[in-house]
């Protein structure tokens, strides 16, 4: 019979890097990921899964970092932000949001990065609507979004050139 | 952060029944978990235990059987909406499901949680009722299937037990006919939704309806069929006038179930005018 614990041993990988911790049982993946690994990429907007600045990838999906138990995270396989540039070289996406202007206060930025790869592993020629779709878990409140549907266009062209 | 709870997480449905036959009262299972971690940040949540069901493999798949379309209750809303066969005899439910909160949500929260949660805003009560779905629970005691449209007591109650845990779903498949799933809310993805609606129907040879299911959702305490509106409109060859009665009926139906209220003022006409949306293609068909 499983045992409950207040403290839960996990281990799992982040960004190809195997980590193991000891986490609270009501702490959430977020939580762990920025205060005991401290990868602060993906931010606490809202915290309660509305505004998608804590969206990381478990498993290749997108999902809300806030609305996850770090003990969840278990077995699985995290990607952050800080898992896109190799060195310093950017991700295809990264530079399109830096080529764009689609990032102003950047505090969204992370979780509109990692919604994007998600996006664009589904769909590598998303339309206007796939991308409103793919990217309507993340609020922005100062960029604005023509630049960010730009952003997300210039990507997709851009690593669909790559894998030529 | 809360120091006192503990988290468990049982590998098989037997496991999970055991314990919940012992500590149900005290625990709170987490499906998909969008409902339970925000009851967990603002302290609304006071089990001491926290059930990770997540990885039970009896609460998976979705399959067409002898009994129907059957949909795991640990089905994801993703894996819901990827799902041909939900697509072809569930439409309705394929529909919602394509617009439920957004795709992070969707990618964890459950279709078990979603209805064990019993929020009166839940997207996937008004499918699932007219769908005429089954919910197969599994407890102490064995096996035990309710109705989804009995499921819920009223507003955040749910008559799962708590010593039961929703395991499936049974639909009945509805391939063809004319099938539709509407909601209003403060924006498009992941507001709560203040109206929703779900119809299934067919039309005769005569271009009358023959057979219709209509179901509210989100402003009434519990999701529920609206029999008056089907009485209304069985037989009937839809047309602009019919669709608008059939829209003020609702709408009253509405006001007689919760009550007049602040809001009232703006969810009659949101009902009315959901409705004609909603019915509107069928005037076309």
């Amino acid at each position: 019979m499983a045992q409950p614990l207040k403290t839960v041993p996990i281990s799992f990988k982040v960004n190809g890097q195997p980590a193991i911790l000891e986490v609270e049982a009501g702490e959430t993946a977020l939580h762990a990921i920025r205060e005991r690994l401290h990868l602060t990429g993906a931010k606490e907007g809202c915290g309660i899964g509305e505004c998608g600045a804590c969206t990381i990838l478990v498993d290749g999906k997108a999902v809300n970092g806030c609305l996850m138990l770090a003990a969840q995270l278990d077995g699985t396989s995290v990607r952050t932000v800080e898992g896109l540039a190799e060195g310093e070289s950017l991700d295809p996406i990264q530079q399109a949001f830096l080529d764009h202007h689609a990032v102003q206060c950047g505090f969204c930025t992370p979780g509109l990065l990692m919604s994007t790869v998600a996006l664009l592993d589904q769909h590598p020629r998303p339309d206007r609507t796939t991308i409103a779709d793919g990217l309507s878990g993340n609020l922005c409140r100062c960029t604005g979004y023509k630049q960010i549907f730009q952003a997300v266009e210039a990507a997709a062209e851009r690593k669909r050139e790559n894998a030529k | 952060m809360r120091s006192d709870v503990e988290y468990v997480r049982p590998s098989s449905l037997e496991e999970t029944v055991g314990f919940l036959s012992v500590h149900g009262p005290e625990t709170k299972p987490l499906a998909g978990g969008t409902d339970l971690l925000i009851d967990i940040r603002s302290g609304k949540c006071n089990a001491r235990y926290i059930m990770d069901v997540t990885r039970i493999p009896e609460l998976r798949g979705i399959a067409v059987t002898e009994e129907g379309l059957s949909v795991g209750a640990g089905a994801t809303i993703s894996e819901i909406a990827r799902s041909e066969e939900v697509k072809r005899f569930a439409p309705v439910l394929w529909k919602s499901c394509l617009t439920f909160g957004s795709p992070q949500v969707r990618n964890t929260a459950t279709i078990g949680g979603n209805i064990a949660n019993a929020s009166p805003s839940a997207d996937t009560f008004p499918p699932l009722i007219v769908h005429e779905a089954v919910a197969v629970l599994a407890g102490p005691e064995g096996e035990r299937r309710i109705p989804v449209e009995q499921s819920a007591a009223g507003p955040n109650r749910s008559n799962v037990g708590p010593r039961e845990l929703i395991v499936r779903f049974i639909l009945k498949p509805a391939e063809g006919g004319f099938s539709e799933f509407l909601k209003i809310g403060r924006r498009k993805a992941l507001a709560i939704a203040r109206v929703s609606m779900a119809v299934l129907a067919e039309k005769d040879a005569g271009c009358a309806i023959s057979f219709i299911r209509f179901c509210l959702g989100s402003c009434t305490p519990v999701a529920c069929r609206i029999r008056e509106v089907e009485d209304f409109l069985l037989g009937k060859i839809p047309d602009e006038t019919v669709v608008a009665e059939g829209g003020r009926l609702a709408a009253e139906k509405m006001i007689e179930i919760s009550g007049r209220r602040p809001t009232t003022i703006y969810k009659e006409q949101a009902v009315k005018g959901l409705f004609i949306r909603l019915l509107y293609p069928m005037v076309k068909l």
